[in-house]
């Protein structure tokens, strides 16, 4: 049973409700489903879960791109209604018909509604019904699979089931034994995967199939954590017992011991520093973009586009002049597709694309076309205003300001750089300390990487060039106790920030992100960075939303820090492929921080949006 | 746009009202209210800006000559917000609505946007004036018109001194505010700000009407 269906503009007024189901519905479902999916451009989704204590309903909607309403639908998750994206079909052609911007009340649809309705469920019930028939039938041939010698006995039954049209399918099922029956199942199968995964992708943290984490579960089982044993640059390989023997590369005598870890606190006395000061950090300089530039590549776009649609070109440029067109999906497609091929040439994962395609098309459907515009530039700007809306951080990333606020209450505010191995979290700790210190801000560095060669060398040259402390307790500790010891420290010898390194990991790898997680949920840091590189690909989806789920799925408190912010990295490599920024911030939801673009310690900078979706959409 | 520069020429004065403020807060009950008398059948958060140029309810009954008011009530949600910019240029006058009973939870929230709004230059320069509307005030634990005041006073001069100290690097903000060295108050703001109490549900809206009128003059 439905639980309740709303009616409302875009503007925010509800226009009609289902007075018969009077249910109030508890939370405030409607407002997640603008602020989590429809606002994150994820209306291409096919529905939406919500849960509150009490109740988990699933809502399901549609626009009228036209006349600016929304339609939503909500009903119990538990019962899996079937006629719901029909019944909505049919309310949007209804109501569209007697909708009046003036009109603010709409009782009369109250009747409408109740017919449409029981015309849906009594459509459903057939469909139920119809499909009871055909149950049994793909049960047994299930079944069939498993034990060949079931599945004649199998087939008799369904004759007997069906009558008139399924004869004669049930006739060809005879006939192609085995073939037909392995297709079946993997199409049941399949689409069942889908489906699932449909449902996970509309779900905030997690937009990827069921299938791929499946298949990824089993990879993950292969792959052993080696954890080296420090001291020695042996590698071992748990599955053969045998010790690898280092390699001799010539005839030269080897090393004894191939560890050249300083005793600690001796290093600092024997070199003098001078703090290094290698002037603004370009986090504070603000980008000039010239509009000039803007304008010409406007206007150059606008000039190669006619070349891209040869095809019906006569036609549209007589409905743009005209510009009375209701646009169609299919209208839309050669547009999208081709922003989609688009996006994938800067870099944006594919699937990302492809949802940003879809939720752009829901919001155009049933548009009109404004008179002496072409159908790729009404798509052009609303995509522009999507990429917009993405990239926007959803709330301040003052940093400075939240530094402030941890040091009233006298606390260290900590900061938790993690990412995979090679992407540079050491390197910008250091550039982040840097601009940092620029703004009178103490800061104090822990080494939490006890596992890689070199790391604790390599942050402790940073902080004695920056001069700032630095909390390490050499190698192979506990990461997580190593910070916590590093935090009790800043509070007593008041440093204002703390940045902890850690350790570069797969996101696939079980062990270590279960590491991870005990850090990050032992110390609640106050800001979880999440490293990425922007020469990423594709991989990019997959490691963002496999951190966020693993930090959930592994804390053990009930409400999981996730990644709060995304800092990205060696953005100067890539020319204008910016699209990883893009599948970042789509797929975890946290604003980019912080840009890295070079390898000194001013390379840091802001996420300049507009110039983004600019080179994006070039 | 052209109609603006049409404006200039003939020094008539600006009829828009912006309504803004967090999401939440009441805005879209307020526009209705402001524009029918009545909020209908509730809201939602919005997703668009809701526009009109009508004649107050409360007004329609007036006899003479009342020039209409074009109002916007701008969204409130965050990835919402640069569409505040198109509007802002050709503002007569703010209402910032603030929601008096989730006033604390939110405070840092309602203080950033407010501090956001008071540094645009196209606020500073044309010395639009603000009114701080604390909406929700028929609820009983909604907090006072004054201790908000003096609440958002001292979060706007924390953030004040964290981000002007540092004057040369923070170029989001693209003026001060307030006189360094004394603690913040409103009455140093070029612009006229001052603060009033509403409620949108109940009808409450004489306060914000008056506001109107004051800088929409027929």
């Amino acid at each position: 049973m439905l639980e309740q269906l709303l009616i409302f503009t875009r503007g925010g007024l509800i226009l009609w409700t289902c007075k018969e189901l009077g249910n109030a519905l508890k939370g405030s479902p409607i407002d997640t489903l603008i602020r989590s999916c429809l606002l994150e451009e994820r209306s291409g989704a096919a529905s939406y879960n919500y849960d509150a204590p009490g109740a988990a309903y699933t809502l399901k909607w549609t626009f009228h791109n036209e006349l600016g309403l929304v339609f939503v639908a909500v009903y119990q998750r538990i019962l899996h209604l079937l006629y719901v994206d029909e019944l909505l079909a049919m309310v949007k052609r209804e109501f569209s018909e007697i909708y009046d911007p003036k009109r603010m009340n709409y009782n009369d649809f109250d009747e409408t509604f109740r017919q449409l309705r029981k015309e849906a469920e009594a459509r459903a019930e057939e469909l139920k019904k119809s499909k009871q028939l055909d149950r049994p039938v793909s049960d047994r041939k299930k079944q069939g699979q498993v034990k060949k010698g079931g599945f004649e006995g199998g087939n008799k039954k369904k004759s007997e089931a069906n009558d008139g049209g399924d004869g004669d399918t049930g006739k060809s099922y005879k006939l192609e034994n085995g073939h037909s029956n392995g297709n079946h199942v993997n199409i049941e199968g399949s689409r069942a995967v889908v489906a699932n995964g449909k449902e996970n992708a509309s779900s905030n943290v997690g937009a990827f199939d069921v299938s791929k984490l499946q298949k990824l579960k089993s990879k993950g089982g292969k792959k052993t954590n080696a954890v080296v044993s420090k001291g020695s640059k042996v590698d071992v390989d748990p599955k053969k017992k045998v010790t690898k023997k280092n390699r001799v590369w010539d005839d030269s005598p080897q090393d004894s011991k191939l560890d050249f870890t300083d005793p600690v606190e001796n290093g600092n006395e024997n070199i003098e520093v001078v703090a290094t000061d290698h002037g603004e950090s370009m986090m504070d300089k603000e980008e000039i973009i010239s509009s000039d530039s803007e304008a010409e590549d406007e206007e150059v776009g606008k000039e190669s586009k006619p070349d891209t649609k040869k095809k019906g070109w006569f036609s549209s440029m007589f409905q743009s002049i005209a510009g009375k067109a209701n646009l169609e999906k299919s209208d839309l497609e050669p547009a999208l597709k081709a922003l989609k091929d688009r996006l994938m040439t800067k870099n944006v994962a594919e699937e990302i694309a492809e949802k940003l395609c879809e939720s752009v098309a829901a919001s155009l459907e049933g548009k009109k076309l404004a008179s002496f515009t072409r159908i790729s530039s009404t798509v052009q700007a609303a995509m522009e205003e999507a990429l917009v809306r993405i990239l926007t951080p959803r709330r301040s990333i003052d940093i400075l300001r939240d530094v402030h606020a941890a040091k009233e209450q006298r606390k260290p505010y900590v900061v938790v750089f993690v990412g995979v191995n090679g992407v540079g979290k050491s390197t910008n700790l250091a550039k982040v300390a840097y601009w940092l210190l620029q703004h009178k801000i103490s800061v104090m560095m822990a080494a939490c990487d006890t596992f890689r060669s070199g790391a604790v060398e390599q942050l402790r040259t940073h902080a004695r060039r920056l001069q700032i402390p630095i909390f390490e307790k050499g190698y192979e500790k506990d990461p997580a106790i190593v910070a916590k010891e590093a935090i009790q420290e800043a509070t007593r010898n008041g440093s204002d920030v703390v940045l902890v390194d850690t350790a570069g990991r797969m996101q696939d790898n079980e062990p270590l992100m279960r590491a991870l997680s005990k850090l990050i949920y032992l110390n609640n840091p106050d800001l979880v960075l999440f490293v990425g590189e922007a020469l990423v690909g594709n991989d990019a989806v997959d490691q963002l939303s496999k951190f966020n789920q693993k930090l959930a799925d592994l804390s053990t408190s009930p409400s999981p820090r996730l990644i709060d912010g995304i800092l990205l990295t060696k953005f100067d490599t890539i020319d204008d492929k910016v699209g990883a920024a893009l599948s970042m911030v789509y797929i975890s939801g946290a604003p980019v921080m912080f840009v890295g673009c070079g390898q000194s310690y001013t390379d840091l900078k802001k996420l300049n949006v507009k110039s983004i979706v600019k080179t994006l959409l070039k | 746009m052209g109609w603006d520069r049409v404006r200039l020429f003939k020094r008539t004065k600006s009829s828009t009202i912006v309504l803004t403020g967090l999401t939440g807060s009441g805005k879209t009950v307020l526009f209705y209210q402001l524009r029918d008398g009545s909020s209908h059948q509730g809201t939602v958060t919005s997703m668009e800006p809701n526009e009109g140029t009508f004649i107050l309810h409360s007004e329609s009954s007036k006899k003479g000559k009342i020039k209409p008011v074009h109002l916007v009530d701008v969204p409130g949600h965050s990835r919402l917000r640069p569409k505040l910019d198109e509007f802002l240029p050709q503002a007569a006058g703010i209402v910032f609505v603030v929601d008096a009973l989730e006033f604390l939870p939110n405070l840092r929230g309602v203080s950033e946007y407010l501090y956001d709004i008071l540094t645009k230059a196209s606020v500073v320069k044309r010395k639009v004036p603000v009114l701080i509307c604390c909406n929700k005030a028929d609820k009983v634990t909604a907090h006072s018109k004054e201790f908000i005041r003096k609440q958002l006073e001292k979060e706007i001069d924390k953030l004040r001194v964290s981000r002007s100290g540092i004057s040369e690097a923070d170029v989001a903000n693209e003026f001060t505010l307030g006189i360094p060295g004394e603690a913040f108050s409103f009455s140093h703001c070029s612009n006229k700000v001052t603060i009033a109490e509403s409620s949108g549900l109940t009808g409450e809206i004489s306060q914000v009407e008056q506001f109107i009128r004051e800088h929409v003059r027929p």
